[in-house]
């Protein structure tokens, strides 16, 4: 294990972080709304600890960097952006103690969009802006951004690439790897433009367009509303935050082929399809659900019901009602859809649907030779074949998933948090969508969560973000044998 | 520039690793999971799985927009076919293949001209055995590379403690040696290759390489103190299609060959096909069989069996028994960094030679000959400079030829130059470039052809 190596990368990606505070100060200087005394405390302290970090890693030229090292980059790089991206936060003063604001900046960097501020809009907007560019940063990965941007990571880079990118199998659109991270980057920012000038045209201010552009695309969820996108009450804002909540919930790379005309990539893909369909038959089961026992029209519950059902399935979290008052069955539905996920290479959050898709056939294959004891049957996708490997990798996956949440939530209720809101922040955070159930639904916040409650959801956001095995894998003690 | 390999084997391997490092776009397409594993490991490279000589597979992999395509399977007819239907599919791709069997020998021109309109046919068997035969006529040197026809040598030997150079610097080098000029290009040092400057000085242990013209070769190296008596005997342990390769050159040679050979029903061919060399049937391992052909008293013992490990047994064993120069053929490239430490000096690699010559394929510019040096740090290109390239028509001091690269020589017309840094390159001069891995691109981008903007 090279940890000097480990060290200098995660110094560069920190002051390359440091350089992106210096955006929401000049948004900050432009509005006048803040001061700017705690901003640059917080540049300084960051390029100090990546410039600390840096002289105290060395590059070995002739180790490359192994699948261990690369976990050990993103993880680390992961926990250090997180910490750095808290002081601003931090020295602003918003937030009464550290642990808040460090909720606050791992919540943006993984997508989450959990929340412990009462009243976001007191809070500066350059501050607001920094909330909403983490947010962007995660999304597509800081990992990703750096193999675009930084050559040196070039070599080596596949190692990251496949820590960060939360797939089971990571699809190379380019043979170089900075290519593929520049293509996907590209993509991105393109799509995430579109947003903001449809947003504008519809006649939110360019501020709330931007703010709002760059949490939607990496399914994060930070509003720069008390009441969240319920603020605007615009059937418009709904529905274009809807069409690119979903645009977001789906693979980079079909958006990728389809941007260079292969107008059906969508369909090809069973993944797709899958996410698309369970999106359309969720929204109509719960629409059926509310209609009438909550909004009078059948037109305002599916309204609502497909906002909430798309913010919950792809792991944004943004509310435009609050679904606790919804009967049992939505809300369970609701519940369901924040283990199902979006799709595998988008930035949503989440077991993924492909993951849910393999599980579906795995178990029918079972089925089938307990009928055919003799037959010989694979899984397949698209009609190839999955192989074994990956198979066991997933179902390992869904079973740590599925028993790291228990044992987190027998940890909160533990602290003093009831049941449900137990429940419901544990997947909240661990699938990276924002608010949950009961203290932590959608029309309150984290702030009540106890501080031991804080920290352990702090490390579920991170688990959910890096999709557990490459954070994980420091707790075995096998990892740090020579 | 997009390159496919077809074939995640060694060659395949190594290959896509030098043009992944050179940043070229590069796939690699095999049916083995296990070997693309190892290729999207450890390399920045693009894989697919599947058949290479399958059409749908070609289509898949964009072959359309390849400039190359290499097929470098451990099959030879694999390789052929993946050359025809890749032909059919995409005729404007330069195609390469890789094919052993000496029965296309005489053929290779007419794939270029016909059906699968192969580029180059390379038969690695024909280039290490090029490559053994010089080894044989410089017996002093460890590694020997020909440039413009034969007229530069490029020759690597190692210093040992006795040698008047140990611990002498480079730039006092010219006044003990008179008049012969060697030009030293690179030194390799425990693994670490050193382009040499003024100041730094020889080590016993180096491995050290020069440049001379062909003339002066003898000079120098009695200089060096390696001048040997040429070698007279000859002993080939391992009789496979290498092997026989090789007797069948040194026949029409003034040596006396022996050929040792474990399969009786392979010397049997062999004996019917070689006319002076002696076949004997035998494990080359066997201390008594040696001992009675009196391997003590041969010149050289060439290892050619199939099996590395047997060849190196067998080379220390004669080494041991008081033979002159031993060469090795060893497969695995993770061996080559042992070899120096067991005292087995000299080693050639089919797989090596294909990848050498695969390469000097595939450099832009008018690279006529390329040569990758021990443990692959370093590259040897022989060149043309072209009118409209930007290392012509100005002081070399000027063309920002990169650090870690040296313009070693330059042949104009019938002369060698020794450059400085007032020499000026005029075109069609034939330059001859070192470089260290990581500039060759900076290197290549300096020979090609500048666009011309009218």
């Amino acid at each position: 294990m090279h940890w000097r190596h480990v060290f200098k990368v995660v110094g560069v990606l920190t002051i390359t972080l440091a350089f992106t505070m210096v955006i929401p100060l000049l948004v900050g200087l432009f509005y006048r709304d803040m001061s700017v005394r705690p901003f640059l405390m917080a540049i300084a302290a960051t390029l100090a600890g990546g410039i600390a970090l840096y002289l105290a890693g060395r590059v070995d030229r002739s180790a490359f960097v192994s699948q261990r090292e690369g976990m050990a980059i993103v993880a680390l790089g992961w926990v250090v952006a997180g910490f750095f991206g808290a002081l601003p936060f931090y020295f602003e003063g918003e937030f009464p103690t550290f642990v808040d604001a460090l909720f606050e900046s791992v919540s943006g960097f993984t997508t989450t969009g959990s929340s412990v501020l009462t009243n976001i809009e007191a809070v500066s907007k350059g501050l607001l802006l920094w909330r909403s560019l983490i947010q962007w940063l995660g999304g597509m990965g800081i990992i990703v951004l750096g193999i675009a941007i930084l050559p040196f990571l070039g070599v080596g880079g596949m190692q990251l690439y496949k820590a960060e990118v939360p797939t089971p199998v990571p699809d190379k659109l380019q043979p170089r790897i900075r290519d593929t991270a520049m293509i996907l980057w590209k993509v991105y920012a393109l799509i995430t433009v579109a947003q903001v000038i449809a947003l504008w045209a519809g006649g939110m201010s360019l501020y709330d367009a931007v703010n709002h552009a760059m949490t939607t695309l990496p399914t994060g969820g930070f509003s720069t509303k008390n009441a969240s996108v319920a603020q605007f009450d615009s059937l418009y804002f709904d529905l274009v935050i809807s069409f690119f909540m979903i645009l977001a919930g789906i693979n980079f790379s079909l958006h990728y082929q389809l941007l260079r005309g292969q107008t059906l990539a969508f369909w090809r893909d069973s993944e797709c399809r899958f996410f698309l369909g369970a999106v359309l038959v969720l929204t109509l089961v719960v629409s059926f659900d509310i209609w009438r026992s909550v909004y009078a029209t059948m037109g305002e519950a599916l309204r609502y019901g497909l906002f909430q059902v798309v913010s919950i399935v792809t792991t944004t979290g943004y509310a435009t009602a609050d679904y606790e008052q919804w009967p049992a069955m939505s809300q369970l539905i609701l519940l369901l859809c924040m283990f199902l996920g979006a799709s595998a290479g988008s930035t949503g959050g989440g077991m993924k649907c492909l993951r849910i898709m393999l599980c579906f056939k795995f178990c029918y294959k079972e089925l089938f030779s307990l009928i055919h004891p003799r037959a010989v049957t694979h899984v397949k996708i698209a009609g190839k074949t999955v192989p074994d490997d990956v198979l066991r990798s997933v179902l390992g996956f869904l079973a740590l998933y599925m028993g790291l949440f228990g044992f987190c939530t027998v940890l909160l209720a533990g602290l003093g948090v009831d049941m449900v809101t137990a429940f419901g922040a544990v997947a909240a955070t661990l699938g990276n969508i924002g608010p949950g159930f009961g203290m932590v639904g959608p029309v309150e916040n984290f702030a009540q969560i106890p501080y031991l409650g804080k920290w352990l959801l702090i490390w579920c956001m991170l688990l959910g973000r890096l999709e557990i095995y490459t954070l994980i894998i420091f707790l075995v003690p096998e990892f740090y044998r020579k | 520039m997009k390159v496919i390999i077809i074939g995640a084997g060694e060659v395949g391997f190594h290959i896509a690793s030098h043009l992944a490092r050179e940043n070229k776009d590069v796939l690699v397409i095999d049916k083995n999971a296990d070997a693309l594993r190892r290729v999207s490991d450890n390399l920045d490279v693009q894989i697919l799985q599947g058949s290479g000589s399958s059409p749908v597979v070609l289509e898949e992999a964009g072959l359309r927009s390849a400039e190359i395509m290499l097929a470098v399977t451990n099959s030879d007819e694999a390789n052929l076919v993946a050359c025809l239907v890749a032909n059919i599919v995409s005729p404007a791709t330069k195609k390469l293949a890789r094919v052993r069997n000496a029965d296309y020998d005489t053929y290779h021109e007419t794939f270029r001209e016909q059906a699968p309109n192969i580029e180059t046919v390379i038969n690695p068997d024909i280039e290490v055995v090029k490559t053994i035969h010089g080894m044989m006529k410089v017996p002093g040197a460890v590694d020997v590379g020909e440039f413009a026809e034969g007229r530069i040598k490029f020759v690597g030997i190692y210093l040992d403690e006795h040698s008047p150079f140990n611990q002498v610097k480079l730039m006092d080098l010219p006044g003990q040696l008179g008049g012969i000029r060697p030009l030293i290009a690179a030194i390799m040092r425990d693994e670490e290759l050193i382009i040499p400057r003024g100041k730094d000085q020889f080590l016993a242990g180096d491995l050290v390489y020069f440049i001379t013209a062909s003339e002066q070769l003898e000079e120098t190296l009695a200089v060096f103190g390696k001048q040997e008596a040429p070698l007279k005997s000859v002993l080939i342990i391992g009789g496979g299609r290498i092997g026989y390769r090789l007797a069948a050159l040194l026949e029409d040679e003034p040596f006396t060959c022996k050929i040792i050979e474990k399969d009786p029903a392979k010397c049997d061919k062999l004996a019917g096909r070689l006319n002076k060399a002696v076949v004997l049937c035998g494990d080359g391992s066997d201390q008594n069989l040696l001992a009675e052909e009196n391997v003590g008293d041969m010149d050289a013992v060439v290892t050619l069996t199939d099996d590395e490990e047997t060849n190196i047994l067998a080379s220390l064993l004669t080494r041991r028994m008081g033979v002159r120069k031993c060469i090795t053929r060893i497969s695995k490239f993770s061996y080559f960094p042992l070899m120096t430490t067991i005292g087995i000096e000299q080693v050639v690699s089919p797989r090596l030679s294909a990848i050498n010559s695969i390469l000097q394929h595939v450099r832009r510019g008018k690279v006529l000959s390329a040569m990758s040096i021990k443990g692959e740090q370093a590259e040897i290109m022989e060149a043309v400079a072209m009118e409209t390239s930007a290392i012509v028509a100005k002081p070399l001091r000027s063309v920002g030829v990169p650090k870690g690269a040296l313009v070693a020589a330059i042949m104009r017309q019938e002369h060698i130059i020794i450059p400085s840094g007032e020499t000026t390159i005029q075109p069609d001069d034939r330059i001859i470039i070192v470089a260290r891995r990581e500039v060759i691109p900076q290197v290549e981008k300096i020979l090609a052809v500048k666009l011309e903007f009218f």
